[in-house]
């Protein structure tokens, strides 16, 4: 059986682990702009890192934004996950399908939508302003970073919520039902302790996405607002500082895998109260 | 009918299938390139009418210009490269050329080079368009900045639109229109945060975003490419262009080929035919950027549009590219940081 593993172990390692092991090597060397960088092995660029305000202000901003957006896709998604997981019939399929709809566009055409309406001169100011309201600055708020990146992420709460709903025994709202308890109550008491496995799977994967964003924040946020994805991408591209940007991609990756990490402890934990 | 294989037909064949794709890979070139109208124009004026008789297969690696810096970057020790031919902006060339990644550029392996004024010259590239910063603004809606100190006058304030991906013009811009030099860009930095305390200029991340905020009057003027301003303009945008009294930031977008190139004859062919007069003739009249070649003949009235008269060119300024090299990091740094916090 371990031998079925095999194959997909050997394909992790080569093109997951092996790049981050060189990265986090780069995130060791010193950066030289003429020579790209000289071999080192300091934490300087960590500790360049964690000590600049700037730094912790693009960090706050990117917690800010993926835990608003992942509250507002729970929020959003846990209802729509309800219906799709109770459906019974031949509408099934044809929605679980358009669910996954938002999927198939690629997050830069989307963005591109976004712009094309929350613009100055964009549909929903056009129509504010045929109604006889001023025009409101929407685009390159963190607004609509977030209700952008929304749109990317509910599909996935969505889907993963739904699967947890449908192992839910209906019996089990009906016999709470059936003893007097409102629908709120049935929400409370019965639904939501049994679907947290599916709330914390959603709420993870959707943290994860957030906090690796990078077209949304771009396209939408504009040249003022700085989310931790482009701040890396700054450092590799826009200034091939290859050893700063593999320090900031790993402070990233360990403030995502700690948080996401202490999340699911935390819910896991009241869970199984 | 029937027919014969025999021992040698079928080996010929086999040896046939086996070179084919070797053969056609020896005339094939890959273009590392920007997309939009600048793709389409190689394509329709140099992979197809000039090197595609000659059977010569153009692949065009379309992306932004940062991005195929680092993909370089990352293949430069590499025996075998991804990329024959690299355009991107004389600033990147020269950073680039100091990591070795060029091959040598000379008259011997690029003839047309002959045609290029030696100021435009440089050891590891050709210089392919050539246009400079100056003010577009509303003529409609203000009076024609005089210069980039203009930025500062009071009167402009909250009329200003700024792009995030020139950072460095802008800087090397405020800078010149304070009398600093073109290698210490103390006196910009410190003009750009009283703009930004007096002006609170837009800062627009891209040149198209910064054209629509021209074209809805968001913003009434901005530095610019003189090339981008025609071409706008031509596309229906109400915007007229000023050269700047402080005289125009030269801009060169050039193209080299790696030393790890896997087409490098080819690579050094597609140099030598982005310099030949029809290809510099179609950029001049669809995006308005001048020629490099003394050879090209742009029709005099085009000339005229996109082109610096004498004065101007004399007074034309030169980024410091060994400074830009050393600095650039710390110059976005403090972009980042100071100026759009």
């Amino acid at each position: 059986m371990a031998a079925l593993l095999l194959p997909a172990v050997l394909l992790v390692l080569a093109m997951m682990v092996a790049p981050m092991a060189l990265l986090f090597r780069y995130s060791l060397n010193l950066y030289s702009p003429t020579e790209l960088m000289i071999a080192a092995v300091t934490p300087g660029n960590y500790l360049a890192a964690v000590t600049d305000p700037y730094y912790w202000g693009v960090l706050r901003t990117t917690l800010t934004v993926a835990f608003e957006a992942t509250l507002i896709a729970l929020i959003l998604g846990f209802p729509a996950a309800y219906v799709l997981a109770r459906m019974q019939g031949r509408w099934k399929g044809p929605l679980t399908l358009l669910t996954v709809f938002p999927l198939m566009v690629g997050n830069v055409v989307r963005a591109a939508g976004w712009m094309t309406l929350l613009g100055n001169s964009g549909v929903l100011n056009a129509a504010l302003k045929a109604m006889g309201f001023g025009g409101i600055e929407m685009m390159y708020t963190q607004g609509a970073v977030i209700v952008g990146i929304v749109t990317v992420v509910l599909p996935y709460m969505i889907l993963t919520l739904a699967s947890v709903i449908e192992s839910i025994p209906v019996n089990a709202e009906e016999a709470a039902q059936n003893l007097g308890a409102r629908p709120f109550t049935v929400f409370r008491r019965i639904v939501l302790p049994l679907s947290l496995p599916g709330v914390v799977a959603g709420s993870a994967l959707v943290f994860i996405l957030c906090m690796n964003a990078y077209a949304t924040p771009v396209l939408l946020g504009g040249a003022r607002f700085k989310m931790m994805a482009p701040a890396v991408y700054d450092q590799f591209v826009r200034t091939t500082n290859w050893p700063f940007g593999a320090a900031l991609a790993f402070i990233l990756l360990f403030v995502t895998l700690g948080l996401t990490m202490a999340g699911s402890a935390l819910l896991q934990r009241r869970y199984r109260r | 009918m029937t027919l014969k294989l025999g021992r040698r037909t079928l080996l010929g064949t086999a040896a046939a299938v086996t070179l084919a794709p070797k053969a056609r890979a020896a005339g094939q070139v890959i273009v590392g390139t920007w997309g939009g109208d600048y793709a389409a124009l190689l394509a329709d004026n140099i992979d197809k009418p000039l090197l595609g008789p000659a059977g010569m297969e153009v692949l065009q690696d379309v992306g932004n210009q940062d991005a195929r810096r680092a993909k370089i970057t990352a293949e430069r020790s590499s025996r075998r490269g991804g990329m024959d031919v690299a355009c991107l902006s004389d600033i990147d060339l020269y950073t680039m050329s100091q990591l070795g990644v060029w091959e040598p550029i000379t008259e011997e392996n690029v003839p047309n080079l002959k045609h290029v004024p030696k100021a435009y010259r440089t050891a590891y590239s050709i210089p392919h368009i050539i246009s400079g910063k100056v003010m577009v603004y509303n003529p409609a809606k203000m009076a024609a900045p005089k210069g980039f100190i203009d930025m500062w006058d009071s009167k402009n304030a909250g009329k200003l639109g700024l792009i995030d991906i020139q950072y460095l013009y802008v800087i090397m811009l405020a800078n010149l229109a304070h009398g600093g030099p073109m290698d210490d860009f103390t006196r910009g930095k410190k003009a750009l945060m009283e703009l930004k305390k007096a002006a609170n200029p837009r800062i627009y991340p891209s040149n198209e975003a910064f054209a629509t905020g021209m074209k809805t009057d968001e913003v009434l003027y901005g530095p610019m490419w003189l090339a981008r301003g025609v071409f706008w303009k031509k596309g229906g945008i109400n915007m007229a262009t000023a050269v700047p009294s402080e005289g125009p930031i030269a801009y060169v977008s050039g193209a080299s080929v790696t030393k790890n190139a896997p087409n490098k004859a080819n690579g050094l062919a597609y140099l030598n035919a982005m310099l030949e007069p029809r290809a510099q003739n179609a950029f001049a009249e669809k995006m308005s950027y001048a020629p490099t070649t003394d050879n090209a003949n742009v029709p005099a009235t085009l000339m005229k549009e996109i082109g610096f008269t004498d004065a101007e060119t004399a007074a034309m300024k030169y980024p410091d590219f060994a400074y830009l090299a050393k600095e650039t990091a710390a110059l976005l740094d403090w972009w980042n940081k100071e100026f759009k916090a």
